[in-house]
């Protein structure tokens, strides 16, 4: 089943065009990465898809139904935002942050019950935060907030789990803690879509990755068909050498020295 | 939830606000004459309560939405809005008792979509920059009513109360009246901000991710500026704008009983009423004159706004 799916899709801030023309379906299951260079409109592409831009052409369809007609409280429990930067204005504990994704399951005036905390446990047990839930979020290290924001985004039991480089503050060890989190949840059956900088991390979570450019698809397939000579070198402007990975075999970058 | 201790203590406080506010004053207070207690210190108490509560649940209610530790109906220049408002209804209004409330709404209201929208620079709004643009549109409102005031021969005192505030209002029966009608229309409004509660603790997070959870932000923004000016209108009309008390009690709260908004907006609206009612009781006791209730907030508004402005932004 197609869980998202754009038809001829383009988006410009005021004359300056971002996205032109992207026709892109992502499959149920499907644990999907989206690179390419500065200013290719990745990140423009993960805020239409979360229902936060709106196209001036084509649209956005959530499991064959039009995105933007359906009710944003429906829509907030189909997927789950992770944008790049956050931040807490308010020293709420991590607990309280992680409730808040039960938000769209609860009425006007309604107090989370019983259920929703246990919820917000069970996610944090998935990301494996427990043991801070009562620490104010503002104490956090970075790699303990990610886990906090992951938990808060699973919370509202999403199908679909939008990334914007969800590693790019953390160092190797709790890059590999994030994809090992997403991984798991990616085969209880939740999409992911990931985007990113880091090509060789890109290369070894996602099945299909979709390479941007100057806001056009130059290509969308399995990494390996992504992830050659000649496409990074067209799009990055650089001679890269490709290996592959002694244990998986998956397409690894190595930068020109 | 909300501990009953928490209640209890805010509680306890206002009683001992209201107690002293009916006990105290210049004729004194005897059991055998309770006249000058119940008609002048009674409604000066009701008001006060009115007042300050809003202070303090309007206040909670825009730091909250704006993230920003400045804002308060003052600062935002929303207070100075509605007076001028009300100034152009008490001069020129032919509306009966209302005019002066419902001209001092549309005032509010413009004034916190100017603001709001002076606050852009390139496209983002700084927490600076709401302050700046409220100030400046403070100042230019202060400026006019005042001028509005001399050029019609309007007493000096009276600009000074509707500029810095005050309780001591002559209730005749007409304005009482209208008083109680306002009290009453004011609680649905209230109720509006009180159950916005959730979506203000989930905005604390990113804009987007509020978004994206299913809250309309600018749907929220537009109404609670709504809410917020329609109230500061009513409570401007009669005691005229009143600084800081908007300002720092959410503040207060939130350092005592934490950020959730469940329990800092009704917290905020108790301990703006008691804040108050002691504001007033100092206001009219340590000069032989009244002073205006903003004499007394400044004192110690002032060194809290510097110490918000140093500590974090």
């Amino acid at each position: 089943m197609t869980a998202i799916e754009t038809n001829n899709l383009s988006f410009q801030y005021g004359k300056k065009p971002v996205l032109q023309n992207l026709t892109i379906q992502i499959t149920q299951g499907d644990f999907f990465g989206i690179i390419g260079p500065n200013g290719a409109g990745k990140t423009t592409l993960l805020k239409i898809f979360a229902g936060l831009l709106k196209p001036q052409q084509g649209e956005v369809q959530l499991f064959g139904k039009k995105s933007d007609e359906i009710p944003i409280k429906e829509r907030a429990k189909l997927l789950s935002y992770v944008p790049q930067e956050n931040y807490f204005y308010f020293d709420f504990t991590v607990l309280d942050v992680v409730l808040f994704g039960r938000h769209p399951y609860l009425k006007q005036m309604e107090r989370p019950k019983k259920s929703d905390i246990d919820k917000a446990i069970n996610a944090l047990k998935f990301t494996d935060a427990l043991e801070f839930k009562n620490r104010s979020v503002l104490e956090l290290s970075s790699g303990e907030r990610q886990r906090v924001i992951l938990a808060r985004a699973l919370t509202s039991e999403p199908k679909i789990l939008l990334l914007d480089e969800p590693t790019s503050y953390l160092d190797i060890t709790h890059q590999v803690e994030i994809i090992n989190i997403l991984k798991k949840l990616n085969q209880e059956g939740i999409t992911i879509i990931f985007l990113s900088h880091d090509i060789n991390l890109t290369s070894i979570a996602c099945n299909r990755v979709l390479l941007l450019s100057e806001g056009k698809m130059i290509a969308c397939d399995v990494p390996a068909k992504i992830i050659n000579k000649d496409l990074i070198k067209a799009v990055y402007k650089i001679e890269p050498q490709i290996i592959s990975s002694p244990d998986s075999a998956k397409p690894q970058i190595i930068l020109p020295s | 939830m909300i501990k009953s201790k928490s209640w209890f203590v805010l509680v306890i406080l206002l009683l001992v606000a209201i107690v002293l506010s009916f006990g105290l004053g210049p004729s004194g207070f005897s059991l055998s004459d309770l006249s000058i207690p119940i008609q002048l210190r009674l409604p000066r108490i009701i008001l006060g309560i009115f007042a300050g509560g809003i202070l303090g649940l309007v206040g909670a209610s825009l730091q909250g939405l704006l993230q920003n530790p400045l804002v308060d109906p003052y600062t935002l220049g929303i207070a100075s809005g509605a007076s001028f408002g009300a100034v152009i209804g008490y001069l020129f209004g032919r509306l009966g008792v209302f005019t002066v409330p419902v001209f001092a709404f549309v005032g509010a209201l413009a004034t916190m979509f100017l603001v709001y929208n002076l606050a852009f620079v390139k496209g983002r709004i700084t927490k600076i920059s709401l302050v700046l643009a409220g100030v400046i549109m403070s100042f230019l409102f202060s400026g006019i009513v005042m001028l509005l005031m001399v050029w019609t021969q309007k007493p000096l005192v009276e600009i000074i109360y509707l500029l810095m505030g005050r309780l001591n209002v002559v209730f005749t029966n007409e304005l009482l009246v209208s008083f109680i009608v306002i009290v009453i229309i004011s609680i649905p409004v209230m109720i509006y901000l009180f159950s916005k509660w959730r979506s203000l603790n989930v905005l604390s997070m990113n804009e987007e991710v509020a978004e994206s959870l299913g809250i309309d932000t600018q749907k929220l923004t537009r109404n609670i500026f709504t809410a917020s000016s329609f109230l500061i209108a009513l409570v401007v009309s009669f005691t005229g704008a009143i600084s800081f008390i908007g300002l720092c009690v959410p503040h207060i709260i939130r350092m005592v009983y934490g950020p959730d908004h469940y329990k800092v907006l009704p917290l905020s609206f108790l301990l703006g009423a008691s804040l108050l009612l002691f504001t007033d009781l100092i206001a009219r006791s340590i000069a032989p004159i009244e002073l205006p209730i903003s004499v007394i907030t400044a004192l110690f508004g002032v060194p809290f706004f510097i110490y918000l402005l140093k500590k974090k932004l």
